[in-house]
């Protein structure tokens, strides 16, 4: 029979216990062992992603990247407000910088670079020198990230951090070349799941933070933002015209992607409402590329969206089971 | 185990930057009075917009070593400013319009211009960029640029006056009631060819 009476010895065992039991807990949260599926997703969406992003700006590159009097604003007054922040930041200025002390003219080294991504993001897609491609995807496009900062928007950023993460991950995953080529060991799976714990987690804090910012403003309340939006240039897929027909519409659309956003980090966990919320959050990106135009922004999204959540986690497979016993 | 550790530590490291980033920008949205919010809440917005940023290292001075690792790390990875997309409201549209004045006395009309649709989208990034308060200081250099970037195509201008206007849309009724975009100029340069050669 046990005493009524806890002696202080005991109450700081128990007290120990549950600071014991809730670090299992994080462990067991940050690193729950996972297959290598989810990454595959992330690093074909990723390649796909490079590569568009690379085409859509082929016209437009040297334009928009090259310095004062040869672009539209020059690459400099970007990477003046750049190194404001830090100099450490890498910018497209590194390169040229690099390429006069070669003979190497600024339009060659912007047309390399931009050659570059675009090899980075057809090797992503095939799964080739996965990691090598992942880091010069990640870095060209963060360069070219800053020293347009002035144009960049937030798909910029987004891929910026999804290319982070997936050069971060354990690559190659058994879908890549590399794997069958070179047979690579199969992965850690407790490292698979910490970097999609990691994109998990992050995908909560963008949702949450744009729902929380959107509840904040009233015309998400009453559809005007929704109108807003979606009449303006270069925005402009669907006719003012036919928005009008859907008025009452509108608000009910406003209030339901709030709702959507603010509520993902706790209905996406739940198993019973992910596929819901997933489905919502994907058709929500893809009205967004259709609609507004934003394509990349919307790929990005679904990209991350279904590498983080749309793979269903499959650690009953022998391997990745016999691998998680071993760590 | 040694990894994980690593590992973990990092996770605690990169999102509460992270939750610093993003808490920064929505307390900024507030204590700037854009939201729904009582105004008796801007005060406090600010002081814990400053506690934030503070945790980001932006007090320090610009050289501080410490600021300038956090800005890389965070511009690294991508997290270097919030999430609040399309919020609390749509911004406003931008329209920098520049008359070209030609040699031959001739006016013509024209807007920066790029050639793709997905550039199109970046240049309107920009000029709604050059109505914020904070690009103030670079807002003359950056119409000068532009301007520049359309006389290249017109060699023989003598002169450019660049407007800049803020446009409203039309709300629902007012498109109703045939109502368009407004216009309401913000500011204005006028650039010769001696702006040009400098």
């Amino acid at each position: 029979m046990q005493s009524a009476v806890k002696s202080p010895g005991s109450q700081s065992t128990a007290g120990l216990s549950l600071v014991e039991r809730s670090w299992q807990q994080l462990v067991a949260f940050l690193f729950p062992p996972e297959t290598d599926t989810w990454l595959a997703v992330l690093r074909i969406g990723l390649g796909l992603q490079v590569v568009v992003y690379a085409l859509f700006l082929r016209s437009d590159w040297h334009y928009l990247l090259a310095s004062s009097g040869k672009g539209l604003v020059g690459r400099e007054v970007g990477e003046a407000i750049t190194s404001f922040d830090s100099p450490l930041i890498p910018t497209l200025g590194w390169l040229v910088a690099i390429g006069r002390n070669f003979n190497i003219s600024e339009e060659a080294v912007l047309s390399v670079t931009w050659v570059f991504l675009l090899s980075a993001g057809c090797l992503l897609l095939l799964g080739l020198f996965c990691r090598p491609a992942a880091i010069v995807a990640w870095f060209v496009h963060l360069c070219a990230a800053e020293s347009g900062g002035l144009l960049a928007y937030g798909a910029d950023s987004l891929m910026t951090t999804a290319l982070f993460y997936l050069m971060l991950s354990p690559l190659p995953d058994r879908y890549s070349f590399d794997h069958w080529v070179a047979k690579t060991k199969p992965k850690n799976p407790r490292a698979l799941g910490f970097w999609r714990r990691v994109l998990q987690v992050h995908l909560c804090f963008v949702y949450f933070i744009g729902g929380l910012a959107k509840c904040l403003g009233n015309g998400w309340w009453d559809g005007s933002n929704l109108w807003r939006s979606l009449i303006r240039p270069p925005f402009t897929a669907v006719p003012p015209d036919v928005l009008i027909r859907f008025r009452y519409v509108l608000p009910l659309l406003g209030i339901l992607i709030c709702v959507l956003e603010v509520s993902y980090p706790i209905f996406i966990w739940i198993k019973k409402t992910r596929f819901t919320w997933l489905v919502c959050i994907l058709a929500m990106h893809a009205a967004i590329g259709f609609l507004m135009g934003l394509y990349l922004f919307a790929l990005v999204m679904i990209v991350m969206n279904i590498a983080a959540f749309g793979v269903v986690s499959n650690t009953t497979t022998p391997q990745a089971a016999a691998e998680s016993g071993a760590q | 185990m040694y990894s994980e550790q690593i590992r973990g530590a990092w996770f605690g490291i990169h999102f509460f930057l992270l939750t610093a980033v993003c808490s920064a920008g929505v307390f900024w949205l507030i204590a700037e009075g854009s939201t729904i919010l009582p105004s008796t809440c801007d005060e406090y917005a600010r002081k814990a917009e400053l506690g934030a940023t503070w945790c980001l290292g932006k007090q320090a001075a610009a050289s501080n070593l410490v600021r300038r690792c956090i800005a890389t790390y965070l511009h690294a990875a991508g997290i270097q400013a919030g999430y609040s997309f399309f919020a609390p409201n749509i911004p406003s549209q931008h329209r920098l319009t520049l008359e070209l004045l030609h040699a031959d006395g001739r006016i013509e009309y024209e807007l920066p211009h790029v050639r793709s649709k997905a550039a199109a989208l970046r240049l309107d990034t920009l000029l709604d960029k050059l109505a914020e308060e904070r690009y103030e200081p670079v807002r003359e250099v950056l119409v000068k640029m532009l301007a520049f970037s359309v006389w290249r195509e017109h060699a023989d201008v003598k002169k450019i006056r660049a407007t800049f206007d803020s446009v409203s849309s039309p709300d629902m009724n007012q498109f109703e009631q045939g109502k368009g975009e407004t216009f309401q100029p913000m500011f204005s340069f006028d650039f010769s060819v001696s702006d040009a050669q400098k």
